[in-house]
C-alpha cells in the first residue's frame, strides 16, 4: 500500500522541482538593455553602501541634499557594514532584486559583471547624463570591469600604505621615513629599528601574509598580478622570493611573529599599530586618522602615512576604487545616473561627505577639502595630499578576476602561514596556493 | 505455646576508611568550603571577565575604549548611552521594538505550531507518520545556506521583503524542527491513559491537546519560548536580508551599524548598546529559568 502511494507522489514531487528550477533560471536571464541614461528624473530609487553609523549620517545628509536638488525622487536607503552589505547583495544578485544604486568596489566588481547583475555606464558617460570629466582616466579606469567597460563611477579611491609610528621610529633611532624608498631601504630601515624599540614591540607587521604588501612588490617589478585569462600573473619563484623576505624578517624577530600576527584583532583602531606595539603596520592609507585616534588614547606616538617601496617598473602603490554603479535589474536608469553624478561631482555634498570613503575622485572636490579653509582634520588632509602624490605618478590598476574575494587573500594568507608555523616547506605551500587559487580564479 | 521474638543482634559496624572524612572538624568543612568558593568565584570571574570588560568599556570616553583590560578607568561617561541611543535618524527604542515584534511573532508562531505538529506526531496514527517524522527531523541536519536564495527569491516574489512577514509567519507553519522533536520527545513521555481518561470524558483530540497535553507540557514550552527567544532576539542574516530599511532594523542590526571595518567603528556606542540589549535576554532567561531547566532535563536534550 505504501510503496504505490509513495510512488505516485513522486511525478508531482518532480514537477514541483522542475518548477522551481525553472523560475530559478528565468531569474538568470541576461541583463537588462543598456541605456544612455537620458530621461525624466523622478520616482522611486534604491541606494545601497556599506559603512556604519558615522558614513550612514554622512551619506544621509548628501541623499537629503540631491533630494533638495530633486524633490521629485523618493531615495529608499540600505546600508550595512562591508562584509554584511556583500552578504546581503550576493543574495539580492542571486534573485534580481539589487537596489537600482549599488556600491561597489573594483575588487568585487567582476563578481558582478560576471553574472550581468550590473548596467554598463559607458553609454550615460558618452551621454553626458553621468560626468566624469573631473576624474582622472586612471583613476576612473578602477571602475571598469574585466571587459574593459565602466560599471560604476568612483568617487573614492583609498590606497594602500604604510603607517609609521613616527614617535617609535625617532625612540629607535631610525627617524621618520624617506618620502620614496626602494625594498631594500625598506628592509634595511626595519633592521636597524629592531634593536632601539622596547620589548614587545616590533618593527613591521608581517607583510608576508598581507595581498597588499604583495600587490605593492608586484606592481613595482613591473609584475601583472592577474593575468587576461583571470588567472595568477606571476610565477611561483617570484612569489616564493617575495615569503622569503618576510620569512627572514620574522626569524630576525624584525617582523611580527607569526602567533602574535595570528591573534591580531581587525580593524584599523583595534591592531597592534594603533595599540603602540607597531612601529611599521600595513593598513590602507584612509585609515591613518582611524589608528592615530585610538592611539592617542593611550598616549602612543604620532602615526604617518609612508609609501611603499618602489620598485624597478615605479611606483608601488596601487589604488582601491569605491563607487556607485547601476544594477541591471534597475527599472529608473535616469534617476539612478542622475543620482551617481550627484554624488561623485557636487562639491558641497561631498564636503559634507568628508572624504570618509577615501579621497574623493574628483579634482574639484579634492580641492576644497585640501584648500586652507577646509574643516577636515590635518590628519585627513595629510590622507588626501598622500593620494594626489600618489595618483599623479599614475599607479598601475590590479584586475581582479571573478572569484577573486572568495579565494585570494584566504588563501595567501593561509599558506604563508602554513610556512610560517612550519607545517609546510615553502615550495609545498606555493604549490598549495597556486593550485588552491588557480582553481577558483576567472 | 508462645514464642519469644527476641530482637536479633544488631550487626557490628566495622569503621570504614572513607569515614574519617565525614568526621573531620567542623573547621576543616568551613575552610574546605571556603577554598571551594573561593575556587568557583574566581572561575566565575574569568567567565564573566570579557562581559564585565564589555559593560566597564562602555562607561569609558571614546578613544579610551581600548585603553587596556582593567574594569575600571579613570574618567567614567554615560555619552556612549546617549549617543547609541540617538543613533542616527532614529532612536535605539525602535530597534527593540522591532526586535520584539518579531521575536513575540516567532515565539507564537513556535509555540502554536509546533505544539500541534509534535502532538500529532506523538499521539495520533496516520500514513506515513515514521517517514514524515524523519523527513522533518532530517531538516535539522540542512544547513540554512543551502535555503538562503531560494527562500529569498519565494519572498522577494511575493513582495514580502522589507517586511516583518519573512521573519514570523514560516514560524505558524512548524519549520522549527528541533522544536518538534523536543515536544513530541516530552509528550511521548507523558501517560497515555491521561488520554484515554479525556476521551471516556467526551474530549476530542482538540480537547486532550488542550486540556491535558497542553497544560503537562509547560516545561517543554518554556524550553521552546526560550531558545526561540535567544534566537530570534540574536538573529542577524535573517533581518539583515530581509529587513533592509533602517527603520525596520533589529537591536542585531543596529548594533552591526555601529561597526565598519572600511571606516570609522565607535565601539563605545556599540558596548554601551550591547549592554542593553542584554537585559531582556537575561530577563527572559531569569524568568523561565525553572520552566528551561524542567524541559530540558525531561527531554532527555543534555
Amino acid at each position: 500500500m505504501t510503496k504505490p502511494r509513495f510512488r505516485r507522489l513522486l511525478p508531482g514531487a518532480a514537477l514541483v522541482l522542475g518548477v522551481a528550477l525553472t523560475s530559478t533560471a528565468c531569474l538568470n536571464q541576461g541583463p537588462a538593455a543598456s541605456s544612455d541614461g537620458q530621461g525624466e528624473v523622478g520616482g522611486t530609487i534604491q541606494v545601497a553602501w556599506w559603512g556604519g553609523e558615522s558614513r550612514n549620517a554622512k551619506t544621509n545628509a548628501v541623499i537629503e541634499q540631491f533630494n533638495e536638488d530633486f524633490p521629485e525622487v523618493t531615495t529608499e536607503t540600505q546600508s550595512a557594514d562591508y562584509a554584511q552589505y556583500f552578504n546581503r547583495l550576493n543574495v539580492q544578485a542571486s534573485s534580481r532584486s539589487l537596489p537600482c544604486v549599488v556600491q561597489m568596489q573594483d575588487r568585487q566588481v567582476n563578481d558582478y559583471v560576471k553574472r550581468q547583475t550590473l548596467q554598463p555606464l559607458d553609454d550615460m558617460v558618452a551621454s553626458g547624463a553621468i560626468d566624469t570629466s573631473k576624474i582622472p582616466p586612471a583613476v576612473l579606469d578602477g571602475g571598469r570591469g574585466s571587459d574593459g567597460k565602466l560599471y560604476f563611477i568612483p568617487y573614492g579611491i583609498a590606497w594602500d600604505a604604510l603607517m609609521v609610528n613616527t614617535t617609535l621610529a625617532e625612540e629607535a633611532g631610525v627617524g621618520a621615513p624617506p618620502e620614496s624608498w626602494d625594498w631594500d631601504q625598506f628592509v634595511s630601515y626595519v633592521s636597524q629599528a629592531k634593536d632601539g624599540l622596547p620589548d614587545g614591540t616590533y618593527a613591521v607587521a608581517a607583510g608576508g601574509e598581507e595581498q597588499n604588501a604583495f600587490y605593492a612588490w608586484a606592481v613595482g617589478q613591473g609584475i601583472e598580478v592577474f593575468n587576461a585569462e583571470g588567472q595568477l600573473g606571476f610565477t611561483k619563484e617570484q612569489l616564493k622570493e617575495y615569503w622569503s623576505l618576510w620569512l627572514d624578517l620574522q626569524e630576525q624577530g624584525i617582523a611580527l611573529p607569526p602567533d602574535m600576527s595570528a591573534e591580531e584583532p581587525p580593524g584599523a583602531d583595534q591592531g597592534y599599530l594603533a595599540t603602540g606595539q607597531l612601529m611599521v603596520g600595513v593598513l590602507p592609507g584612509n585609515s591613518l586618522y582611524v589608528s592615530q585616534q585610538t592611539l592617542d588614547g593611550r598616549d602612543g606616538g604620532e602615526l604617518q602615512a609612508a609609501r611603499y617601496p618602489d620598485g624597478p617598473a615605479g611606483i608601488g602603490n596601487i589604488l582601491v576604487a569605491s563607487g556607485f554603479g547601476i544594477s541591471s535589474n534597475c527599472d529608473n536608469v535616469p534617476t539612478s545616473a542622475a543620482f551617481i553624478d550627484f554624488f561623485t561631482n557636487d562639491v558641497d555634498a561631498q564636503v559634507a561627505f568628508a572624504a570618509d570613503n577615501g579621497a574623493p575622485t574628483n579634482t574639484e572636490v579634492l580641492d576644497a577639502l585640501t584648500a586652507e579653509d577646509s574643516e577636515l582634520p590635518d590628519l585627513k588632509r595629510d590622507e588626501l595630499e598622500q593620494y594626489r602624490a600618489i595618483s599623479e605618478d599614475n599607479p598601475p590598476k590590479v584586475n581582479y578576476p571573478p572569484g577573486f574575494n572568495a579565494v585570494f587573500q584566504q588563501a595567501f594568507t593561509r599558506n604563508y602561514n602554513e610556512v610560517a608555523f612550519g607545517r609546510l616547506t615553502l615550495d609545498q605551500a606555493v604549490d598549495s596556493f597556486f593550485n588552491e587559487t588557480n582553481a577558483s580564479l576567472g | 505455646m508462645t514464642t519469644t521474638l527476641s530482637a536479633p543482634p544488631q550487626p557490628t559496624r566495622v569503621p570504614r576508611p572513607w569515614d574519617a572524612r565525614t568526621q573531620r572538624p567542623a573547621g576543616n568543612r568551613v575552610v574546605k568550603g571556603v577554598i571551594k568558593h573561593a575556587v568557583l568565584l574566581c572561575v566565575l570571574l574569568i567567565m564573566l571577565y570579557p562581559l564585565l570588560w564589555m559593560v566597564g568599556a562602555s562607561f569609558r570616553p571614546g578613544n579610551q575604549t581600548f585603553a587596556g583590560l582593567s574594569l575600571f578607568s579613570d574618567t567614567y561617561t554615560l555619552q556612549n548611552y546617549a549617543d547609541g541611543w540617538s543613533v542616527g535618524n532614529l532612536n535605539f527604542s525602535r530597534y527593540f521594538v522591532n526586535s520584539a515584534i518579531i521575536t513575540i511573532g516567532q515565539i507564537v508562531g513556535n509555540l502554536v505550531a509546533c505544539s500541534l505538529t509534535a502532538y500529532a506526531f506523538a499521539r495520533l496514527e496516520f500514513p506515513f507518520k515514521r517517514v514524515l517524522f524523519g523527513m522533518v527531523i532530517a531538516t535539522m541536519l540542512l544547513p540554512q545556506h543551502v535555503t538562503l536564495i531560494p527562500k529569498y527569491i519565494i519572498f522577494n516574489q511575493m513582495g514580502w521583503v522589507d517586511t516583518y512577514l519573512p521573519l514570523t509567519v514560516p514560524h505558524f507553519f512548524a519549520v522549527d524542527a528541533f522544536f518538534i522533536f523536543l515536544m513530541v520527545q516530552f509528550i511521548r513521555t507523558l501517560p497515555k491513559s491521561l488520554d484515554e481518561s479525556a476521551r471516556i470524558d467526551g474530549c476530542g483530540h482538540w480537547g486532550i491537546f488542550w486540556r491535558i497535553i497542553m497544560p503537562m507540557s509547560l516545561p517543554a514550552i518554556g524550553t521552546t519560548a526560550m531558545f526561540t527567544f535567544v534566537w530570534a532576539w540574536n538573529d542577524l542574516l535573517g533581518p539583515l536580508l530581509y529587513l533592509p530599511s533602517s527603520d525596520l532594523w533589529t537591536v542585531s542590526l543596529g548594533l552591526n551599524s555601529f561597526l565598519d571595518q572600511t571606516g570609522q567603528s565607535t565601539y563605545g556606542t556599540l558596548f554601551a548598546m550591547a549592554t542593553l540589549s542584554l537585559a531582556p535576554i537575561v530577563g527572559f532567561f531569569i524568568a523561565s529559568q525553572r520552566l528551561l531547566v524542567e524541559g530540558i532535563a525531561t527531554t532527555g536534550l543534555k
